[in-house]
């Protein structure tokens, strides 16, 4: 009897094929569209995982508000991990890390090429306690113990010497100054590490943590990551971990301002510590300081509610089909039951032809996900694979075939086993189909759905545009970046002079900060030679040359810029922006006004003498220095060496000459030092690749639910034809015009898409303006992007149905009458 | 083998009802060959129907080898239905993605014949009735003498004590009519008991026994003159 079943089920494919188009390729899109999804959720799910200590590693962050100013640190002071090592028993061991920023890195010896290295860290000698990566070369418990010791991945160490065995012992130099002797070769991390490293410099020997203070909330630099004991409770640790922060903070509250932490708390500022559960950090963590940007769960939820809704759509389209098409299948059904079978024989025959199908969509799911993967592996920027070996990925595809055959069949196969066998044998004509109420609501579903993602996608390239034509205080096109210009060593200033000479150049600048991902300092400022809650203002103080307002195209909104040669006095002036001089109560009148700073390193409070005072001379138009997500928050320019970075303002016409000029002279001046440059206005787009990608995204899945949604509706308005040929014959007897037909036809799917967008603009409405809250400065959502939505629906629902309205309305109405 | 006792079916919608049978009273004989004629919407269709098993009764009884089936669940008239009764109608009924010998097949995987057996039985109605050589073909394929030749093939393959044929000639021109008529007298002259609705005084007279019927209502039984 199976293969009865299996034989129809095949024919009947066979001969319906455009049905069996609509349906196998239908569910084949949705599905490998859900499938590269869930690639991607599992994916961003996996994060860390491979650790096989993440359930017991905690990460201590701070949330500091002081002075104007909240922080949100991924990092905190050095002397926390030790401290929390020495206190709570419960912890195994610490590890901390210092960003260290790219790097020169080249080998020990004569005419060795320097190359730019990103992934730079300084690490303590836990590192591979904690994080237990698979050691190559070396001893884990010590590889990392003596000062000038680094670990590197095995990648590099096949990079610069050739094998991991090769690369053991040997040295090399980092930015031209300092040595290091590799003391041990690592597997490469795997991708789903939240941090990336491929050199571990031993923080044995390190100046800055013999520098920093005792005291925590001071100086914060140091991701730390806190190893728990086996069996130890997590929860007594985190309420142990909570009552030492405070006692810890309090006493930097004592020994710096004399003031106690419940002081500072009744003005309104405070400093805490909380602690992150390693597996959470890639999708919960947000904060300032962070690795690399983290993936966003809101994001993985969104993901996942589509691939869900894509899936649902395709299965709609299925059920939809299969049901209008009932009408043909309804002598067979008859002949059945009168033969003798049971329903529930009929019902599983129904169930089997549309696991057949779900099959067939499913094998061609997996080939278009294998293909679709690399360009998508691109765009959301995870590395991902195929699972082909994992048992997991066959099993679910089994399932799915199960679960998406049965929720696509189910309600055919009852509908269609309920026929009444006289009823259908009698007629000569095949059946009215039923199920019309439940198919309206399903493309009303449908085309919700499609109408939700459209919105999503025109808000999402709304806000895009927005942010790539919001005027930003700062000229950002035809700027120039050189990074790591301190490589010209001395031939700084020539260089620069260099540019200045070339043609089409208009202005250069050196300095590491930028309104663009940077260099950043941020320090508290007073107006008294004292840190007190109600006179100091947390800043940025960015060290800058006197050519810098010119090269960024910043706006002075009252008083001067730095002139030093006019000005000698300069050295000590300081420019700020609005928002810092409003803070600092001098909105009208700033000029002349004095502000403190500490510069160097204080142990404990700071007494006047520390405190070096800067003469208000300017104060800048707000700029956009952070993500667009952010207000803009205070900011203060000196005169200072920071050659983290030159900046070039250029006519727009002499681009390639002036890179190719650039690229001589970086040559001649610093030969053997990675040349590399970008456009700033670039580096400004990059801050929002996440949002872009998004957007991407979300308008390429929009285009898939809608043509799928068109699929399913092209094939239904077929049958609704084919249904109606005898009325539409009658009623072109009758004298009706060829205009009124097709409009009777598309009527009736077009009332559904309107009520579909009313049912989607309030979810519509709903999610987008959540997900623009993420934007201090955002657009507005205004009526018409809803209109214009509807209107893409409307058109999209009557290109389909009417061709099918038209075939009909043009068929020989003789012919359709006779067949009756 | 078939009696009812004041056997009714009323259909009703929510205005009107509709008796198509009223208070039938019939009994058929093992062997026998009864047609049933009567004008359009008379309710002959209706008692095959019921009298078939694949609608009940509103009232009254059905025995059927003496066994009261008229209120029977449905699964287990289905039951009975497969191992004891044949269809024939007027519009073949054969089911399109099914070959010749698929659709004649098709009654014997509901009863669970062994595949060989199966294909014995096929083989000996494909010979029997001459469409050996359209074994392959789909029912589009074929002329409407020869589907309904396939239609008769399948309803006998379960070798059926009764048949049941609702106008099995209607759809067919004369020559396809003889044909067929000449196939269910050679079955009736076998044994098989056949019920037969036409509207052909010609066909009724193939058989042995002609019941009219009127509104609901047997209105005369008659033996056919042959048989007087």
């Amino acid at each position: 009897m199976f293969q009865n079943n299996l034989k129809i089920a095949l024919r009947s494919l066979r001969k319906n094929k455009a049905y069996t188009f609509i349906n196998v390729a239908g569910l084949a899109i949705g599905a490998a569209c859900c499938m590269l999804i869930l690639l991607f959720v599992a994916h961003e799910l996996r994060y860390d995982r491979w650790n096989p200590n993440a359930e017991r590693i905690y990460r201590p962050v701070a949330d500091i508000k002081f002075g104007g100013s909240e922080f949100k640190l991924a990092v905190v002071g050095s002397v926390v991990g030790p401290d929390v090592v020495q206190a709570l028993p419960e912890v195994q061991a610490y590890c901390r890390f210092r960003q260290n920023g790219s790097c020169l890195v080249k080998r020990d010896g004569l005419g060795q090429p320097n190359i730019r290295e990103e992934d730079v860290l300084t690490t303590d000698s836990s590192f591979f306690e904690v994080f237990p990566a698979k050691l190559l070369e070396g001893d884990p418990l010590k590889c990392l113990t003596q000062p000038h010791s680094v670990a590197i991945s095995k990648s590099r160490a096949e990079k610069f010497f050739g094998s991991p065995q090769l690369a053991l012992g040997q040295t090399l130099v980092l930015d031209n100054r300092e040595r290091w002797q590799v003391s041990g070769v690592f597997e490469d991390l795997p991708v789903a590490t939240h941090f990336k490293a491929d050199f571990l410099l031993a923080i044995n020997g390190n100046q800055e943590v013999k520098e920093d203070p005792p005291l925590w909330a001071t100086s914060n630099n140091f991701q730390t990551y806190l190893l728990l004991r086996k069996g130890a409770d997590p929860e007594s640790f985190k309420a142990k971990f909570a009552a030492l922060s405070r006692e810890k903070i309090n006493e930097t509250g004592q020994r710096m301002m004399g003031t106690t932490l419940e002081e500072l708390e009744k003005t309104g500022q405070h400093a805490r510590y909380n602690l992150q559960w390693l597996p959470d950090i890639h999708l919960h963590s947000d904060l300032t300081a962070e690795f690399q940007p983290n993936g966003n769960i809101q994001y993985v939820w969104i993901f996942s509610a589509i691939a869900a809704f894509i899936l649902l759509i395709a299965c709609i389209n299925f059920m939809n089909l299969s049901t209008a098409r009932s009408a043909h299948r309804a002598r067979e059904i008859g002949v059945r039951k009168v033969l003798g079978s049971q329903r529930s024989a009929l019902i599983r025959q129904f169930l089997s032809e549309t696991t057949l199908l779900a099959a067939l969509a499913m094998a061609l799911a997996v080939l278009i996900t294998a293909t679709a993967l690399p360009a998508f592996s691109d765009l959301t920027n995870r590395p991902m694979e195929m699972p082909w070996s994992q048992p997991l990925f066959w099993i679910s595809i089994v399932a799915s075939i199960g679960v998406i055959g049965i929720m696509a069949g189910i309600y055919p196969a009852f509908f269609l086993s309920a026929f009444d066998a006289i009823k259908v044998l009698k007629s000569q004509t095949t059946g009215r189909a039923g199920g019309g109420r439940l198919r309206s609501a399903l493309v009303v579903f449908q085309f919700s759905t499609a109408i939700v993602l459209i919105i999503a996608t025109a808000l999402v390239y709304q806000q895009m545009n927005f942010i790539q034509h919001k005027k930003l205080g700062f000229q950002k096109e035809q700027v120039l970046i050189i990074d790591d210009a301190y490589a010209l060593g001395d031939n700084i200033q020539a260089f620069k002079q260099d540019m200045l000479n070339q043609p089409g150049v208009e202005a250069a600048s050196v300095s590491g900060f930028l309104p663009v991902p940077s260099n950043r300092n941020d320090n508290t400022f007073s107006k008294i030679r004292e840190f007190r809650e109600d006179q100091s203002v947390n800043m940025q103080n960015w060290r800058v040359d006197k050519d810098y307002l010119k090269t960024l195209g910043l706006e002075l909104k009252t008083g001067r810029y730095f002139d030093p040669a006019a000005h000698p006095s300069d050295s000590t002036a300081i420019v700020l922006n609005e928002r810092a001089a409003e803070l600092f109560g001098y909105p009208d009148q700033p000029i002349g006004k004095k502000v403190y700073g500490v510069s160097g390193r204080i142990n404990g409070q700071p007494k006047p003498e520390d405190f070096v005072e800067y003469t208000v001379i300017g104060v800048v138009k707000n700029f956009h220095f952070a993500s667009l997500r952010d207000n803009i928050g205070a900011l203060s320019l000196s005169l200072g060496n920071s050659t983290g970075a030159m900046t070039i303002r250029y006519q727009a016409t002499e681009s390639q000459s002036l890179i190719a000029a650039m690229e001589r002279s970086w040559k001649t001046m610093a030969p053997e030092q990675p040349f590399g440059y970008r456009f700033m206005d670039d580096a400004f787009a990059r801050m929002y690749a996440a949002e872009q990608r998004i957007g991407t995204i979300a308008g390429i899945f929009a285009i898939l639910a809608v043509l799928i949604s068109c699929l399913g509706l092209f094939g239904l308005a077929a049958f609704t034809a084919e249904q109606r040929t005898k009325e539409i014959g009658v009623r072109k007897v009758l004298g009706a015009s060829l205009g009124g037909i097709i409009g009777l036809l598309s009527q009736d799917f077009l009332k559904l898409v309107f009520i579909s967008l009313v049912v989607a603009t309030p979810p519509a409405w709903y999610f987008m303006h959540r997900w623009l809250e993420n934007f201090a400065f955002r657009v507005e959502i205004k009526w018409w992007v809803f209109a214009l939505a509807g209107f893409a629906a409307v058109v999209i629902a009557v290109l389909t149905v009417g061709y099918q309205s038209v075939k009909a309305a043009l068929a020989n109405p003789v012919k359709s009458l006779r067949s009756e | 083998m078939i009696k009812t006792v004041k056997l009714a079916k009323v259909y009703r919608t929510e205005e009107v009802e509709t008796t198509a049978l009223n208070e039938v009273d019939v009994d058929i004989k093992e062997g026998e060959f009864v047609s049933v004629m009567g004008p359009s919407g008379c309710g002959k269709s209706t008692l095959l129907n019921v009298l078939g098993m694949i609608d009940s009764p509103s009232s009254g009884d059905y025995f059927f080898n003496g066994e009261e089936v008229g209120r029977l669940s449905e699964r287990k008239r289905s039951n009975v239905r497969k191992h004891n009764l044949g269809f024939v109608f007027q519009s073949f009924n054969l089911i399109d993605e099914l070959t010749v010998y698929e659709n004649i097949e098709l009654p014997m995987l509901y009863t669970k014949v062994a595949s060989a057996e199966r294909k014995k039985r096929v083989e000996e109605l494909l010979e029997g009735m001459n469409i050996m050589h359209r074994r392959n073909h789909f029912p589009q394929q074929l002329s409407g003498g020869q589907q309904q030749r396939v239609a008769v093939a399948r309803a006998i393959v379960n070798r059926p004590k009764l048949i049941l044929a609702d106008e099995p000639t209607g759809n067919l021109d004369s020559a396809n009519g003889d044909e067929v008529m000449k196939i269910l007298s050679q079955l009736n002259s076998e044994g098989t008991t056949i019920l037969m609705v036409t509207h052909s005084q010609y066909c009724a007279e193939f058989g042995n026994r002609i019941i009219r019927m009127l509104d609901g209502q047997v209105v005369t039984e008659n033996l056919v003159k042959q048989y007087l």
